[in-house]
């Protein structure tokens, strides 16, 4: 009886690889030149953008050079185009939402993986993944009407109130500004970076966790040397996402962060993003050269993008310990 | 990876059906926030002196005279034809113009079905340079474009046609004062130099002897996009400050020597009103639809008057007496008891020869019926229609087409 | 500084699934203890209550006393990471942290304990790793990451790391199951040697391993201790038939 099925078995083993032998000359010949196509797809849509962009940005570059990174002028009138102030505008602002979002989003992560009562975890979880879903136009609506007069009585007036003398935050406390910009995206990125964060905690293998309880570590000593460690490489690629969300963000930031390309040294002041001055100015523009500038801007933003994604590499790299130092497993 | 698993998370359905409870929720509160600060400055006054009593009376006189006006062209030398065949027409531009390009396409391809009207709202620049590659039949702009510009038209060239008039109400937030702030050309040009920054300043109180104005600082509003609406409103500043046509100039966006901005019409009225104590420019019919406080204006004559459809028609009938046959002229602080200052127009641009006669006669009868019978369109949607002096200016041009 | 264990009336489950059923037994110090049994039996789970490990998973649950040292580790007023700096483990699999050299893998327990005498750390990091049989492999390359160690110097590096902080207890679950022979073979002279400083309880599949390291044996199926004797006693003469079963490969 045994033997019979044992047989049986044998057979139909030949047959399957008899079929797939039939599969592998067509199938996968096929996949690999479609894969290969929809792979090249993506360089050749990139490198066409790029290319577009460099050819409609032209007449700016020639005009200005490289004095357009660091010239303060926007004006559309006489014509005088500088991307600094919308440089400043975008990096500040991103910059102060990863600084606050950061810790947060790590807690959060920490809190919903290793300390929330394990019934709590799914409802969490699932509503901090919907909020990473929410359009950024309604954190813009709700930022106007709702955040942004929260941060001027309970945020900037006190902050100026007490650290007035700050350059940082001396002036007017209107509501709108670069502050109360960087604390919205701040919000926008706290659920992207949370989910992300949380999905690569809850890989640490528990033998990980187990090998320091086992050493007399508490929950706290575990988090902080083992957990963190184990997952730093996946923890900062979440943060990056959610710096390049904050990068390129430009509804929300349009609606809070007071839309003028100055750059002031208080955060209370209004500033401008890159990406919010191409979303306003950019149908309605007459002069050419106008229209030409604010591609250049969009060719910053990418250059921007891509600088402080190397950046980002560079610093997992260093983190994973460069060339010969300790490996890590992600 | 970190995309994939992110992405992979199960309950999909359930999320969505979720995020949509959400979003209505936060949409809900949002409207209500807005609101409550709309009606806040409701002024009942107001709305009475801008908004005509009758607009259903006003309208149909008004479309009885514009009716008699057009059979009167179609009789002369200026009477256009529809074309037989079908055509297609593709425009593009301002995106102010647009609801009432929409009344106004409808109800033209009702009685004409044989001619489609395809419009896209680009923005001004969009049609100026739809325009120069010929990749539209006619383009729609808040500004008149520069010599420079239109050598690059091609089809000999571009024909400006005025077609409806754009005004822009100054609206305010103030504790306390819902109505009555008077702004002077010299008060409302230097608050948006920066030159006077609180509310208190002499000049302000001096021309607002009744009002309690606060010490307190003054948030400038401007728009942060480029629009038709800060086209005519640095239009009008440059006009009337010799400081400000020096230093900053007119054009669809500026370098604004002070101030926050707003995106649109919207964003700037949602600033001003989560701002207490700013100031800001919008469209008039956007300040009407939405109840915002505006400010009366000193005109060129002397007097305080506020933007409404016949003040900026009266302000277009003045300019048309000495207007240039090619309609590129602005319509800022003209003369007139009741004219008020900020008005501007929209044109229409069109080629001066279109190759296919079919399209010509499409486009003649169009822009023809734009201008005289469409503006019936006009008031309920709250632009201020073409005054007759200006509808015979249009009527010489359209004939030039070849 | 090895002591003895007494467990009494230990119960044990996952959720609602009992896991262990009044298990009564003592480890006997300086001695090697060897709990074995089928798959499932319990006797992972068994080892993971000495030291509250079990409790870390969550809805586990365990009932009765283990008394170490004079007091009963399930009393609510111990805290089980004192516990478990003075019982320590190694697991089936390596886990050398990932982010730390050999020496901070070591070193690990001391700091985490807040061990002072910051001077004395080599040192200790050596004895360690000396006792672990590791320091002649490992001494030129202390600081590079555990994980460029092979499978076999991993567990002894894990043993290390258990040792530096001087437990008086040693729990070993299937310490060798992930490893080829040679290295298994290391890992078993090693255990021998170490019964002199510490008492080990060990958990094995390897019936052969059992004998050969074992003063005691302890038998599990499903979820009860069927036998426990001295090791020559339960391989040669068991007094329970399924014991005898179990050991001639008649099942299991």
């Amino acid at each position: 009886m045994k033997e019979k099925m044992e047989a049986v078995a044998e057979q139909k083993i030949a047959i399957d690889l008899y079929k797939n032998g039939q599969n592998r000359k067509v199938m996968e010949p096929l996949f690999r030149w479609t894969s290969l196509v929809f792979a090249g797809l993506i360089v050749l849509s990139l490198a066409a953008m790029i290319l577009v962009m460099v050819v409609e940005s032209w007449p700016s570059i020639t005009t200005f050079g490289i004095r357009f990174i660091w010239d303060t002028a926007w004006n559309p009138v006489t014509l005088e185009f500088g991307a600094l102030p919308y440089i400043y505008g975008t990096v500040v602002s991103s910059i102060i939402a990863i600084l606050v979002a950061t810790p947060i989003s790590i807690g959060c992560a920490l809190f919903l993986t290793e300390m929330a009562p394990s019934w709590i975890r799914a409802p969490i979880g699932f509503l901090i993944e919907l909020l990473a879903a929410i359009p950024s136009i309604l954190f813009g609506l709700w930022g106007l009407f709702v955040f942004m007069p929260f941060v001027r009585e309970y945020i900037q007036v006190p902050l100026n109130q007490f650290f007035g003398f700050i350059p940082l935050f001396a002036g007017e406390p209107r509501g709108l500004g670069m502050l109360s910009a960087g604390l919205l995206l701040a919000i926008m990125i706290i659920p992207i970076i949370t989910a992300l964060a949380r999905d690569v905690i809850s890989a640490v293998p528990s033998l990980q966790k187990e090998g320091a309880l086992a050493l007399g570590a508490t929950k706290w000593e575990v988090m902080r040397k083992v957990i963190l460690p184990y997952s730093r490489v996946g923890i900062l690629g979440a943060v990056m996402l959610g710096l390049g969300r904050a990068l390129g963000e430009t509804m929300a930031v349009i609606m809070i962060i007071g839309n003028r390309p100055e750059i002031n040294l208080s955060l209370l002041e209004p500033g401008q993003s890159m990406a919010g001055v191409i979303a306003t100015q950019f149908n309605e523009s007459i002069h050419s050269l106008h229209v030409s500038a604010l591609i250049e801007i969009g060719l910053l933003l990418f250059l921007v993008t891509f600088l402080l994604n190397v950046i980002a590499r560079f610093l997992i790299w260093k983190v994973s310990g460069g060339k010969n130092g300790v490996r890590v497993v992600q | 990876m970190l995309s994939k698993r992110f992405s992979e998370k199960k309950g999909v359905k359930g999320g969505l059906l979720f995020l949509a409870i959400l979003m209505l929720a936060l949409l809900v509160a949002a409207c209500g926030a807005g609101n409550d600060n709309g009606s806040q400055s409701i002024d009942p006054a107001q709305t009475e002196t801008t908004e005509p009593t009758d607009a259903s009376d006003s309208t149909e006189q008004d479309q009885a005279e514009q009716d008699s006006a057009a059979d009167d062209a179609e009789g002369g030398e200026e009477g256009y034809a529809p074309p037989t065949a079908n055509v297609t027409l593709r425009g593009a531009g301002a995106s102010f113009p647009h609801p009432l390009f929409m009344s106004m396409f409808y109800d033209y391809n009702q009685q004409y079905p044989n001619i489609i009207v395809d419009y896209e709202s680009t923005g001004s620049g969009g049609g100026q340079r739809a325009l120069k590659e010929g990749t539209v039949d006619f383009a729609a702009s808040d500004a008149y474009m520069t010599e420079e510009d239109m050598a690059e038209v091609p089809n000999g060239g571009v024909i400006h046609i005025p077609i409806t008039i754009g005004t822009v109400a100054i609206i305010y937030n103030l504790e306390g004062i819902d109505t009555g702030l008077k702004l002077t050309q010299e008060t409302l040009s230097k608050i948006y130099l920066g030159e006077i920054t609180r509310w208190n300043d002499p000049l302000l109180v001096a021309d607002n002897p009744d009002l309690d104005l606060p010490d307190q600082a003054i948030t400038v509003v401007h728009r942060s996009d480029s629009s038709g609406t800060t086209s005519i409103f640095t239009d009008y500043l440059s006009k009337v400050s010799p400081e400000w046509a020096e230093k900053v100039g007119s054009g669809t966006a500026v370098d604004w020597p002070t101030g926050i901005g707003g995106n649109k019409n919207d964003g700037v009225a949602a600033q001003v009103a989560q701002t207490p104590g700013s100031i800001g420019y919008v469209e008039f019919a956007f300040a009407v639809e939405n109840n915002l406080t505006y400010a009366q204006l000193r005109n060129k004559d002397g007097y305080f008057v506020f933007p409404s459809l016949e003040a900026a028609s009266l302000a277009a009938a003045d300019a048309a007496a000495n207007m240039p046959e090619d309609t590129r002229v602005s319509l800022v602080e003209k003369g007139g008891k009741d004219s008020y200052g900020i008005v501007g127009t929209s044109w229409l641009l069109l080629y001066k020869e279109y190759p296919d006669p079919d399209k010509k006669a499409a486009i003649q009868h169009l822009v023809s019926w734009m201008y005289r019978e469409g503006q019936k369109h006009a008031e309920p949607l709250h632009y201020a229609p073409i005054p007759e002096e200006i509808a015979q200016i249009n009527d010489r041009n359209l004939a030039k087409i070849k | 500084m090895a002591k003895d264990m007494l467990v009494q009336d230990l119960k044990a489950w996952y959720g609602t699934q009992q896991i262990l059923k009044n298990i009564n037994l003592k480890i006997e110090k300086n001695s090697v203890t060897a709990i074995i049994g089928p798959s499932g039996c319990g006797k992972s789970t068994f080892i993971r209550c000495l030291n509250r490990m079990h409790e870390v998973t969550p809805g586990a649950r365990v009932e009765g006393k283990v008394w170490f040292d004079g007091i009963n580790l399930y009393d609510p007023d111990v805290d089980p990471v004192q516990i478990r700096k003075r019982v320590g483990m190694v697991f089936q699999k390596p886990n050398p942290f990932p982010t730390m050299s050999i020496f901070e893998n070591v070193a690990a327990g001391l700091r985490l304990n807040g061990f002072k005498d910051k001077k004395r750390i080599p040192e200790i990091v050596e004895r360690s790793l000396r006792m672990a049989a590791l320091w002649d492999e490992v001494k030129d390359r202390l600081h590079e990451s555990g994980m460029s160690l092979s499978g076999g110097q991993q567990q002894r590096l894990c043993i290390a790391r258990s040792l530096a902080v001087e437990p008086e207890i040693l729990l070993m679950d299937e310490p060798a199951s992930a490893l080829d022979p040679i290295a298994t073979g290391h890992i078993e002279e090693l255990i021998v040697e170490l019964k002199d400083k510490v008492t080990i309880a060990i958990v094995t599949h390897n019936m052969q391993q059992a004998a050969r390291i074992a003063d005691y044996t302890a038998f599990f199926l499903h979820g009860e201790l069927v036998e426990y004797n001295q090791t020559e006693k339960i391989f040669t003469s068991p007094d329970d038939k399924r014991t005898e079963d179990y050991l001639s490969g008649r099942f299991g």
